[in-house]
Formats: structure tokens, sequence, C-alpha cells
């Protein structure tokens, strides 16, 4: 195992959207805001309550977990496809380096990005609306959990695009959708039946309510069954990533 | 003795181009190796290889007696490839570019940072050290590009095209550090388009050609075996076609600078003059030289090496 080549390539991935936390960092925090005030508190005077929940601090754990996921898989996918566009690639296939290794660091760059966002809009949740976490060990490990499974995502699609309107079309027509529609604004039972089944198909559904769960203590689905779609989902597309890695299809000749 | 690569029967197609078709190449520890050919001939194929970037189909790559690919860690950390293409960051200064490179390579920070700050000085990029890559210019990047293939001080050096696009100065600078490398050990693969280059700094080249080593030996070995020699005519620009109106010699014409392979210049000379001013040429200057690698790589490829 090249140990030092993996940090190095860690803290490169790390440094990377540290370096540009205004793009990285500052708009999930800041829509994360605005959604809180705008259709938390102004649709708290329609919805008071979910499931005994006040409408604001519902919506907090679903507004984590589209950030957590959409930082975790972009910062991935965006930095693979920028070292191929860049030239920057051949730098890392051609030094001792494993596919293992290669894509264990940009995988946990990912979960970090996803971390640090989600802990951010955690605190921020709590500090506008003064949200009771019922079990912060299991909330931040729950997001470290999903953060990365959608790294691993991430990674899988930058090594597939060319280009970054493919990848553009990948978030924008999948991951987007299947937040909102993993009921960050809403409980499923709100739904007519047909869309509540459809739910279950989600995979952010789950974990969406698993958040929900460590922090409120309430969920639409079984929390067991949120943890094991959790880690079903982190090894199937962490052994995946690695596996196209090792293919080398779309990066090598 | 073990040689530093050792290349056999190498085949390698990209659909329907074959792009090597059975290379056999030896390089010895310590040597000043030059690959010669034109575009597309198959050089950075054969690197690419070596290095990683592309599976082969066939045969064998080994560096030091090890195989490229069952004994990837050991055959990569003994090479620096400095690559024709500049590569590009957004993100990072020059010298934390430098110590992730080492970092790939194994080498922690604290011990890397001597060897960095050496290279950024002999490279004249000490200035530079906190800029971003695109506020280089193009020599800088280049150099740049060397600093980073010798930030793990690899035992060989692969240089592909390491002199591209650069100025007469640098160009005779690098050169001057590419000789003092090989004094001092490094095993160099060099790939080029100016064949003066490879003339001046190689012990031994490889001319290849569409996917074939074609012909192999020391300078000195393959200018004097094909014995041939060079004419060098400069006339003002012309429309004739030229091809057409020379079809009995073997030439190259760039910027009004005709070169010519023949076998006896003193029989060639008055027919070439002759030829050149029925169809109307000017003739400005004209050298005869003795036989060059490029007189020879003209006579085995039948085309200049930018063609």
């Amino acid at each position: 195992m090249n140990w030092v080549g993996l940090w190095t390539l860690t803290a490169r991935e790390v440094g990377r959207f540290f370096s540009v936390y205004r793009q990285t960092v500052i708009p999930g925090l800041t829509s994360s805001i605005l959604y809180i005030l705008i259709f938390g508190f102004t649709l708290e005077k329609r919805i008071s309550t979910i499931d005994g929940i006040p409408y604001t601090l519902f919506i907090i754990p679903g507004l984590i977990m589209m950030n957590t996921l959409t930082n975790a898989s972009s910062n991935s996918a965006s930095s693979m496809l920028q070292m191929k566009l860049l030239g920057q690639l051949p730098d890392l296939l051609q030094a001792p380096l494993s596919s293992f290794e290669i894509s264990l660091a940009y995988i946990i760059g990912g979960m970090v990005r996803g971390t640090v966002n989600g802990i951010l809009i955690l605190l921020v949740g709590v500090g506008l609306s003064g949200m009771p976490v019922v079990d912060p060990v299991a909330t931040i490990g729950f997001i470290m959990l999903v953060s990365w499974a959608f790294s691993s995502i991430g990674l899988l699609l930058g090594q597939l695009a060319e280009t970054w309107d493919q990848l553009a079309t990948m978030q924008n027509f999948f991951l987007t959708p299947l937040s909102f529609l993993g009921g960050i604004f809403y409980s499923i039972k709100m739904l007519p039946e047909w869309a509540q089944e459809a739910s279950f198909f989600n995979p952010i559904y789950y974990m969406i309510n698993g958040l929900r769960y460590t922090i409120l203590g309430v969920a639409d689905s079984e929390p067991n069954t949120s943890l094991i779609v959790a880690i079903f989902m982190t090894i199937g597309f962490t052994v995946a990533a690695i596996l196209l890695m090792e293919s080398g299809k779309k990066i090598k000749q | 003795m073990t040689p530093a690569i050792s290349i056999q029967n190498l085949k390698k197609s990209y659909d329907d181009t074959v792009a090597l078709k059975g290379i056999n190449l030896t390089i010895g520890d310590g040597e000043f190796f030059g690959l010669l050919g034109p575009n597309g001939a198959g050089k950075t194929t054969t690197i690419n290889i070596l290095t990683g970037l592309v599976r082969k189909n066939e045969g064998s790559a080994e560096v030091f007696g090890k195989d490229t690919v069952s004994d990837y860690r050991f055959t990569r950390s003994q090479m620096g490839i400095s690559a024709q293409e500049f590569t590009q960051d957004w993100f990072f200064p020059l010298d934390k570019l430098l110590f992730f490179q080492a970092g790939y390579y194994g080498i922690p920070k604290n011990e890397a940072k001597e060897k960095v700050d050496e290279l950024l000085l002999r490279l004249g990029l000490e200035e530079k050290r906190s800029s971003r890559l695109r506020q280089l210019s193009g020599g800088m990047k280049r150099r740049f590009q060397i600093a980073k293939a010798l930030v793990h001080d690899p035992k060989i050096l692969i240089l592909d095209e390491p002199t591209a696009g650069v100025d007469v100065e640098l160009r005779h600078e690098l050169w001057q550090y590419f000789s003092e490398l090989h004094k001092a050990g490094k095993t160099i693969l060099l790939t080029t388009h100016y064949i003066e280059e490879a003339e001046k700094l190689c012990d031994k080249v490889a001319i290849i050609d569409k996917g074939n080593v074609i012909k192999e030996g020391t300078p000195k070995e393959l200018t004097g075996q094909l014995g041939h020699a060079g004419i060098t005519i400069n006339i003002s620009d012309t429309d004739v076609d030229l091809n057409a109106s020379l079809t009995d010699f073997t030439f190259t014409y760039a910027e009004g600078r005709l070169h010519f392979t023949v076998q006896d210049p003193e029989e060639a000379l008055p027919i070439i003059i002759n030829k050149l001013t029925q169809i109307g040429c000017h003739i400005q200057r004209v050298e005869t030289t003795k036989s060059s690698l490029e007189d020879v790589f003209l006579s085995l490829t039948g085309k200049g090496i930018n063609e």
C-alpha cells in the first residue's frame, strides 16, 4: 500500500475544494438558510406540524441530506472529469498508485466535502430554529456514510463522463429530482398511495428519512431499513467505482 | 547487466489502426536513447505502454528486469515522465504541485523539500514557485514538466518532445541540463522531432515508422552504414510542384530550404541545380554536408520527420 501517495492525493482533493470554498461550501449554506427562512417559516403558518414536528424543523434534515449528497457526488465527479480534461490524470496513472488507492482518495475527498457541508447546515439549522438533535453521533455517522456512498457514485460518473454537459445531465435529471422526491419538504404519508409506493424505489427517500430519524426521532421509513440501504449503497458503489477504475474504461487506452 | 528498459515484440492496435507491429528495444542502464519517428509512428504509444497509460495487446515491457504490469509499483517508481502535452491546474501553486507529484511516488513533503527547491532553482522557476501554471509562459511550462518528471529522482527519465515549442536559447540550456543528468548516471529515453537534438545528445537511436523499428544504432553507425550525404539548397519561395519535378531524388522542403539525401553529392549536385534552374527556381545558397541523422531518417522513411 502506497500510504504517502494515498494521503497526498486525499489531501489534494480536500485542499482543492477548500481552496474554492465560495463555490463548494458557501452556496449550499446560503441556499439552505433561504429554504429554512422562506419555505420553513412562511409555510409553517399553513402546515404547522408533520408527525408532531414543527414544519421548519421537519425540512432541515432533508436540506442537510440534499446538500450532503449533492456536494459529495459533485466533488469526486467534477474533480475526476477536471483531471481528465486538464491532462492531469496521467500524473496519477503513471505513478505507483493502485486503482484502489486512487479511488479511495477521490471518495474520501468527496466524503469530507459532503460531511463538512452537512454539518455546517446542521449547525445553521440548530442556530436558526433551535432544533434539538436526538442523537448527534448517529447524525454525523449517517452523514458520513451517505457522503461516502454518493462520493462513490460521483467517482463512477466522473470516470464515465467525457464532457461537463454529460455530468450536468446526470446531476440535473437524476440526483436533484430524486432528492426533491425523496421527501425533503413533505412526509410521504401526504402523497397518494401510488406515489408513496413509488417513493420506496427512490434510495434518497431512505437517506433523508434515516437522517431525519437521527435528528428528530421520527421518520417515514424504518430506521434500520434506511441504515441497510445506506450501507448497501456505500459498499456497492465503492466496489463499482474501484472496479471501473481498475478496468481503465474511459481513462486508459 | 540488466537493461534499464527491455521491450519485446510489443504490439498495440486502436480499433482498426495498428499502432505497434511488434517492437523490440533494449536500452542499457545509463544510456541516452533517442526514439525518432514521424507523427503517428508509435513513439508515444511505446512510452505510454511503458508507463501504464496504454494497455498492450501482446509482447512484454520491462524496467530493470521487472514487468511493467505485474510489478508496476517498482517499474513506475523508476521512471519520471515529461509529457509532450502540458498539464494544466487551476488550484495550486507550482511548489505545491511538485510536492503532490513527489507524494504520489511515496515521498513525504519534508523529504521532498530539498529536491523541490533544487529543481525550481536549477530550472529557473524559483521566482514562480507561488504562481499558478496558467501564469507561466510556454517555456516555463516546459521547464515545469521536466521538474515534475525529476522530483522523485527517478533512475530513468522519459522526455517526450522536451523542447517542442521552446526558443533556441532555452533549447540549448535544456540540452546542457539533459547532458548533466546523463553524466550523473540517469538513463534517458528521448523522443524528438529535432534530429539535431538526437544527434547531439543520444548514445543510441532507433528510427521507428508505422509501428516498426526500422533501424537502430549509434548516430555514427547509422550515418556510416548508409554512406549518404546531404545537399541543402536555399531557394526563393516557389509555387512550382517540386515533388513532380524532382522525382528522382529523396528530399524535404520547408520554408525555402530543400534538403536532399544522396549517395554521391558530386554527381547529384549538377543534376539538381540543372533541374531547379529549368523549373525557374532562384537558387540562393548551396551547401553539401556529410551524412547526418536527418539523411538517414529521410532515406529510411522516405519522408522528413515533420511530415
